[in-house]
């Protein structure tokens, strides 16, 4: 079928990395930063990120997906300054190209699997036309196919986060923020989502935030540690790993070059 | 199509023997490896099994298997996406020369005698890019990776091909 | 781009649709794009391409006959979609998808105030003249507003506040459609008992707006209900124990509410970025 090709769509990129923050900072609740003066710049790509507990990933990643505002510095997602004094718009066009699946996902038990993802897509302004197309998709690379008119009240765990994953695909974004999305997942179903990831890495920027380092060794092309509120590191998963020797606590490489970089060995035994 | 819905098994064979040999010959046209291509048909071919009921309302609007093109293009295109991380992205269909092959008046009337040539005169990269985007429907992003390039390289010849055919309009 | 269309009556030539479907650099490139173009909406043709294929492209006939060698075993495995309901999906864009232990909430409360009213009246003691209808009316859609937005009630509310939906648009979808439960309940109940139809829509209404406007400050949830605690504190309570029909709710108070409704608005939409933001969800 012949569409147009509209002039906006083939102008020049007018940005040089999708996600780009700097200086950033974001207050949560009413004293404590839980970003404070972030430098980050993410381009295509898998994008891993990792860090303590608490340290204030999920703050950051609610901040790129737009539903925190930035209290200070600046944030440009695919070249749209987002905070500032830019921030109270509703950043509609930007959020059509971004995909979010937030930590603790909340569905609706009632639903099934593709009502439930055709209702996020509405949400999410995918074209009338192209929703049952794009639902059927987003469905399949989940590995959801045979599940897709079963209640969700009757999947399992690791199924009800793959439908978060589906969800967060179904509009083709640009920017793909992904907070925990392999809890729950067997390690066989764990394998495919790193498949999936490497197929999104070719043309999106993924930012995945996750516990399970073998997962960041295995499908990301580029780590970030992030702690207290900063960017400790940033870059391939062999440079992290070769930071660490025998002497650090780890079983892996990449597990030994995190607690090289983070652990504090002075702190005493009561606190983690 | 409504047929197939409601699980009629005939329907959906008759759709495939109808429609099949023009997605084959179309699929081939656009990818060099025959593995890929059958991949991409069963694919799609399953989810309107699957889907039927959603896909039924939709299929109204636009022309009849102008959805069901739409389906295998972006299947095609994740098939690419699937391989070009192995290092050996999949052969696009080699670009053909420009041929010079004797007018066909009435399908040149069709296109338009001046479009016609124009086409036929554009760079075969420019065309190319051009006919992922208007004739396929396809994205910038989906364009570059059907065709193995980077988005810039896709945005800037899709920019090129127009200002081409335009001149060549004028 | 698109001056090609088949249905003027001309078709592809024999020539032409064999030697696409053979594939190669046979065919000049526009007279390929014509016929791809041409294909897509001209059945007889396609019909002649499938002729053509299977009379001299076997590699396309192999090709076809494998995929559905292929396709056969799993079609009898996969069960084909079930006949949708469709009206759960147009309902779920306009009303928070949660939202049916409210409903009943509603109907239930203007049906007990409209009975004790009627009852009240009946036996002329007790609350007097004062509606009991009027003193809920207002309150209703505010424990409607806050029942769509709440955290607690909506699982989803952090995905529904991230998406390029949220915002103004959203907001005026839900707030119709809990005014839409409300209203038709309160006029059933006002006719009922004999009250004025400006009395009750009118503070129904400029208490939605103000939930919303002070939703996007503090957080729904609790505009809700403080608006609550004090309406109750202020006018419920009052009323009910000198049995007269405060100020607020007689007919000369209605420019008050008229404009307290025009500032809720107007706060609403100047603040409508607060709606697209996790803030507004508490």
């Amino acid at each position: 079928m012949t569409s147009a090709v509209s002039a906006a769509d083939i102008a020049p990129t007018a940005y040089a990395w999708e996600i780009l923050a700097t200086g950033l900072k974001v207050r949560v609740g009413r004293k404590r930063m839980a970003v404070d003066g972030l430098d980050l710049s993410l381009g295509t790509g898998v994008h891993g990120l990792l860090g303590p507990n608490g340290a204030g990933k999920t703050t950051l990643i609610r901040t790129l997906a737009t539903v925190l505002r930035p209290t200070e510095g600046t944030l440009e997602l695919l070249g749209e300054s987002v905070g500032g004094v830019a921030g109270m718009g509703e950043h509609r066009a930007l959020r059509r190209r971004i995909g979010y699946l937030p930590q603790e996902f909340g569905y609706y038990k009632r639903f099934t699997v593709r009502e439930f993802v055709e209702y996020m897509a509405w949400l999410k302004e995918v074209p009338k036309a192209e929703i049952p197309a794009a639902v059927q998709r987003a469905v399949e690379r989940v590995g959801l196919a045979d599940r897709a008119d079963d209640r969700m009240k009757s999947l399992s765990g690791g199924m009800v986060r793959r439908v978060g994953i589906a969800q967060a695909i179904v509009n083709d974004p640009t920017v793909l923020l992904l907070d925990e999305p392999t809890v729950g997942l067997d390690p066989a179903q764990r394998l495919r989502f790193r498949e999936l990831l490497q197929e999104l890495g070719t043309d999106t920027c993924v930012l995945v935030s996750t516990h399970l380092v073998e997962d960041v060794a295995a499908a990301c092309t580029d780590v970030v540690v992030f702690a207290e509120g900063r960017l400790v590191f940033q870059g391939p998963p062999d440079e992290l790993a070769s930071m660490g020797g025998p002497e650090h606590a780890g079983d892996s490489p990449l597990e030994r070059g995190y607690s090289a970089l983070l652990l504090n060995p002075e702190q005493g035994r009561g606190s983690w | 199509m409504r047929l197939v819905a409601k699980g009629d098994r005939g329907a959906f064979e008759e759709l495939y023997r109808r429609t099949s040999p023009w997605l084959a010959v179309r699929l081939r046209r656009r990818c060099a490896d025959e593995q890929i291509v059958a991949e991409v048909m069963q694919e799609t071919y399953l989810a309107v099994w699957r889907a039927a009921g959603a896909f039924a309302g939709a299929a109204v609007g636009g022309t009849a298997v102008g959805w069901l093109w739409t389906i295998a293009a972006r299947r095609l295109v994740d098939a690419f996406r699937r391989r070009a991380h192995h290092a050996e992205p999949p052969p696009a269909a080699a670009v053909p020369e420009v041929a010079p092959g004797a007018e066909e008046l009435a399908l040149a009337e069709t296109v338009g005698g001046d479009v016609g040539d124009a086409l036929r005169c554009l760079a075969p990269e420019l065309r190319q890019v051009l006919q992922a985007m208007v004739l396929d429907g396809l994205s910038v992003r989906e364009t570059a990776v059907l065709l193995g390039l980077p988005e810039g390289t896709v945005k800037t010849r899709a920019r090129r091909a127009r200002i081409a055919m335009r001149r060549a309009l004028a | 781009m698109s001056g090609e269309r088949g249905e003027r009556g001309e078709h592809a030539s024999a020539r032409i649709v064999e030697g696409y479907a053979r594939g190669g650099a046979g065919l000049a490139a526009d007279e390929v794009w014509a016929v791809e173009a041409h294909l897509e909406v001209c059945r007889g043709c396609r019909d002649r391409l499938s002729a053509a294929v299977g009379a001299g492209v076997p590699a396309v006939a192999s090709l076809v006959d494998t995929v559905w060698s292929g396709l056969e075993p799993q079609l009898a495995a996969t069960a084909p979609m079930p006949r949708g309901r469709r009206w759960s999906a147009r309902l779920s864009r306009w009303m928070t998808p949660t939202m049916v232990p409210w409903l009943a909430m509603v109907v239930a409360v203007t049906l007990l105030a409209l009975l004790l009213d009627l009852v009240g009246t009946g036996s002329g003691s007790g609350s007097g003249d004062v509606s009991l209808v009027l003193l809920f009316a207002p309150v209703l859609p505010v424990l409607g507003v806050a029942a769509s937005w709440s955290r607690g009630l909506d699982p989803a509310y952090e995905l529904t506040a991230s998406v390029p939906r949220a915002g103004l648009q959203l907001v005026l979808r839900r707030t119709a459609s809990v005014l839409g439960v409300v209203v038709p309940a309160l006029l059933v109940g006002g006719w009922a008992t004999g009250v004025m139809v400006a009395q009750w829509l009118l503070p129904c209404l400029a208490f939605t707006a103000t939930t919303l406007a002070l939703g996007g400050i503090v957080g729904v949830t609790r505009a809700a209900v403080a608006l609550a605690a004090v309406w109750a504190a202020v006018v419920v309570a009052p009323t009910l124990a000198a049995g007269r029909t405060a100020f607020a709710l007689r007919a000369d108070g209605l420019p008050a509410w008229g404009l307290l409704l025009v500032l809720g608005i107007g706060v609403v939409i100047a603040r409508r970025g607060a709606y697209s933001v996790l803030g507004a969800h508490r």
